[in-house]
């Protein structure tokens, strides 16, 4: 009953969100009930039957997310999950609410949680998780955490709430250093690639720090080779063929990271087949590498978070691909940070695009990138690239930023514009 | 005749892109039809023969002592570069360890190698965002800044006038330290690729040095109409307007 009059304001709150914002979702109500009922968050988060788990890093997080729910609800276990956009705590609460009974009383047996890792510090402090998987340690979003050390600090405190096991990328140099100083009743597993893959990936993962060595089979989940969009595991010497949402090595890390936590989770209740056939079943991410028809076209989605997501999905793009729109939208407040990367494997941009445009193409234009057309208008731009004949080579790829993608979704009318 | 440009500890100090101004000076004399490499250099033992210029980016706090260890062991060839007239574009915590040296905000302070007059001090709050800079040698500079410090002792010598931003800070509404051919800025990221006409003049007093001419080729100039929208674009986003030339 704790909780009936604050879940009810809350609920309130969202009628009202809704009808001003039909079919939006809100931050809104959460962000009431967390001044009503302050303790409300961490209560329920704590108190799952089988535990809290929470997927933090810099990059790679919502799929692994995605992944660790889809390979927990095929083992049979009822989960709670938060959408991606909804990781910090107001997301959090109103994603609770979503689901909660008058009481606001969650139902599910385990809560598996991705953590924005700015915001994850603050949220857990208080919460209990059960086990804690950390994807990476990027330099993004520059402007927001300054330096890699920052990011690796907050890592660390989301870190010191698991009580059970972590599980880290082992490739990781940072997340390395980290799980060496947890508590000595927490086991760590890892993860992460062969020397042969590492190799095939000429700009190496685009983690800040690589570790020197790489994990030796046996022990942990390795990603022993990737070949597009399917993918051989190692796990503790068994190889496990998936296939991924998507080409990218990066998308066979996620996975390994998953398939490492998933089994971090279930103990001896973990099948590798039914782990396989449930990452294999999921369906592409909307804009990382979906490919979907659009006005009648192939057209494929690739979105760019951070420098390394940039290279490595800007690197998966086949060779020859003939017609691309580059859109860089507000989101990217300086995009100094992405010049380290190289384009210079598109060859050829049909329309650069977004409210940075022009530092985009100025961009890609020294990467050798020639560039056909510059449209700061985005609605323009997506109609114009729709509309030029179907190409001889490859499919239309449209690679954007996540404003870019957001404003390219509600122009076209896809589902989930918010 | 190759012109070698050395992008001095990428590893260390590319925080925000700023290496690739590098680049940015290679690409630029291919376009114009000169021979142009840039080479990576991490410690002294790396140093090629020849050094047509320099660019030393921004790193990490986390970072200062370690790459401040390893220009020390450049700190002659600094000195020659220096009075020779090789251009050289320090950015950032790349301009601070040429400086006298860094206050940080512990107390505690770091040499730097005096390469620039001033030093760099503690200021209440990290500043981030657009900066215009009015210079006396290159015109209205654009760029982005993203410090913790300020900088004082340059005030005889800034890069320029500071029209948007903060730049060195502590009312001296100027931007930047220059000494000959050494320029220190905090404009950060591509900041020769925004402003073609910095670009041009390195590349102008690299080729005369080196008994060539530099004239910017056709491709520079269908590439700098990208860089006048976007320097236009950041002008208004900075609220400066320009007069009508």
């Amino acid at each position: 009953m704790r909780y009936a009059p604050a879940i009810l304001v809350g609920r309130l709150t969202r009628f009202a969100a809704r009808l001003r914002k039909p079919g939006g979702g809100s931050a809104v109500p959460g962000l009431v009930v967390n001044r009503i009922a302050p303790k409300y968050l961490k209560r329920t988060l704590s108190g799952f039957p089988e535990g809290l788990v929470v997927v933090s890093g810099s990059s790679g997080k919502s799929t692994t997310t995605k992944m660790l729910v889809a390979i927990l609800r095929a083992h049979g276990v009822d989960v709670f999950t938060n959408p991606s956009t909804a990781n910090i705590s107001q997301g959090l609460t109103s994603a609770l609410l979503e689901q909660a009974d008058w009481r606001g009383r969650v139902p599910g047996d385990v809560a598996v949680l991705e953590m924005d890792e700015g915001h994850g510090a603050l949220v857990m402090q208080g919460v209990d998780a059960r086990v804690v998987c950390l994807t990476n340690v990027m330099v993004d979003q520059i402007d927001r955490f300054h330096d890699s050390e920052m990011v690796a600090s907050m890592l660390g405190r989301i870190a010191a709430r698991a009580g059970e096991s972590i599980v880290v990328n082992a490739d990781d140099a940072y997340l390395e250093r980290l799980a060496e100083r947890v508590r000595p009743e927490v086991a760590v597993h890892r993860f992460g690639v062969t020397e042969s893959v590492l190799a095939a990936s000429p700009r190496g993962l685009g983690y800040t720090e690589t570790s020197d060595t790489r994990l030796s089979t046996g022990t942990d989940v390795l990603v022993e080779a990737v070949d597009g969009a399917a993918a051989v595991l190692d796990d503790a010497g068994a190889s496990v063929s998936i296939g991924l949402p998507a080409r990218g090595v990066h998308y066979a890390v996620d996975a390994a990271a998953a398939y490492a936590t998933a089994k971090a989770v279930l103990g001896d209740r973990f099948s590798s087949s039914t782990a396989a056939d449930a990452l294999s079943a999921i369906p592409a991410v909307f804009g990382r590498g979906e490919r979907t028809v659009v006005r009648g076209h192939d057209v494929e989605f690739v979105l760019v978070q951070n420098p390394a997501s940039y290279q490595l999905n800007v690197d998966s793009i086949a060779p020859g691909t003939e017609q691309i729109l580059f859109a860089i939208g507000s989101d990217v407040r300086d995009p100094s940070y992405f010049w380290p990367t190289d384009a210079g494997s598109l060859g050829r941009v049909s329309i650069v695009s977004g409210s940075k445009s022009a530092e985009a193409a100025l961009m890609l234009a020294y990467d050798g990138v020639e560039i056909d057309r510059v449209e700061p208008d985005l609605g323009t731009a997506v109609d114009d690239f729709l509309a030029m004949p179907e190409p001889a080579s490859g499919v239309k790829t449209i690679v954007f930023t996540a404003d870019a993608m957001r404003r390219t979704r509600a122009h076209l009318g896809l589902a989930g514009a918010e | 005749m190759t012109l070698t440009i050395v992008s001095l500890l990428p590893r260390l100090q590319n925080t925000n892109g700023d290496a690739e101004n590098a680049r940015v000076l290679s690409t630029r004399a291919r376009w114009a039809g000169l021979d142009a490499e840039v080479v990576e250099v991490e410690s002294a033992a790396e140093l090629p023969p020849r050094v047509d210029a320099i660019v030393l980016g921004s790193g990490s706090d986390s970072s200062l002592d370690e790459s401040r260890g390893l220009l020390l062991t450049m700190h002659d060839e600094f000195r020659r570069w220096g009075t020779e007239g090789v251009p050289i574009l320090s950015i950032g915590t790349g301009w601070e360890l040429l400086s006298w040296g860094i206050e940080l905000a512990s107390g505690r302070s770091v040499e730097g190698l005096g390469i620039l007059p001033g030093r760099s001090v503690p200021r209440a709050s990290r500043v981030t965002g657009d900066v215009v800079v009015k210079s006396p040698r290159f015109g209205m500079l654009v760029g982005f800044e993203n410090h913790a410090r300020d900088y004082v002792g340059a005030e005889a010598s800034p890069l320029g006038r500071i029209r948007a931003g903060h730049g060195n800070g502590r009312d001296s509404g100027q931007e930047g330290a220059v000494m000959g051919d050494v320029y220190g800025t905090h404009l950060h990221g591509p900041v020769l690729a925004k402003n073609p006409v910095f670009a041009d003049r390195l590349l102008e007093t690299m080729a005369s040095r080196a008994g060539l001419e530099y004239v910017a080729g056709e491709q520079a100039q269908a590439v700098d109409a990208y860089a006048s929208a976007a320097r236009a674009a950041q002008l208004a986003a900075a609220g400066v307007s320009l007069p009508t030339t």
